[in-house]
């Protein structure tokens, strides 16, 4: 399973904080995104920046082990 | 005593973290500060409290990341941040940063970054209630 966690605004439009979606050989972090969005494309349209396993992560295209935990975020507006 | 970065629901002393960052180095020629305090106003309305949700493991992370990158980037002899999370009313501390180096630029150049890169990539949010309601803060540049 890949762990997927959400906060603040994000958290709040989907109503959750964490999803897990089924792991599958190949799965990418976009492929991920792209399920997601379609299921809550409100809170997806807030969405600027992800992470894996705890890092930025700029390129979609990475591929994810099982039991990775991901997350998809708003801009950050901490300080 | 206290580790040099940390999020935590508490306040925070700044004369404590001064006195923290002036005992890691008697080199320290000047230290800058900047402290981050919930507005009550904002937007044209009174705001009661302000309340943060973080990516919390991240967001430790990556304020260690960037102390060690402002130290290496600035020369700085030693930083700390401090960064509060839960809920915090109109006129509390928020976050405190402070750089110490052997000369006031390096400190008051590192210290003013590092608050513009936490608000890039620091995993934090901040929500404002009001009485009219709450709404997630939109970032200003």
């Amino acid at each position: 399973m890949i762990k997927v966690l959400f906060f603040g605004p994000v958290a709040e439009r989907i109503g959750h904080h964490a999803l897990q979606v089924e792991h599958r050989p190949g799965i990418r972090l976009q492929d991920v995104r792209d399920e997601l969005a379609a299921q809550y494309p409100q809170a997806f349209e807030i969405v600027c920046f992800a992470a894996a396993n705890g890092e930025h992560v700029r390129d979609m295209s990475l591929p994810l082990a099982d039991n990775s935990e991901v997350a998809f975020m708003a801009k950050f507006s901490g300080g | 005593m206290k580790e040099a970065v940390r999020i935590q629901q508490e306040d925070f002393s700044q004369d404590e973290e001064i006195r923290a960052l002036q005992a890691s180095s008697k080199r320290i020629g000047g230290i800058a500060t900047f402290l981050g305090c919930a507005r009550d106003f904002s937007e044209g309305r009174e705001v009661s409290e302000i309340s943060f949700d973080a990516y919390g493991s991240m967001a430790l992370s990556e304020l260690e990341k960037l102390r060690n990158d402002a130290i290496e980037k600035y020369g700085l002899l030693d930083a700390r941040i401090v960064h509060r999370i839960g809920t915090v009313k109109g006129g509390e501390n928020i976050v405190f940063i402070a750089a110490g180096a052997e000369h006031r630029v390096a400190a008051l150049e590192a210290c003013r970054w590092m608050i513009d890169e936490l608000k890039q990539r620091v995993p934090i949010w901040k929500k404002e209630i009001t009485p009219q309601g709450e709404a997630w803060v939109t970032p200003h540049p």
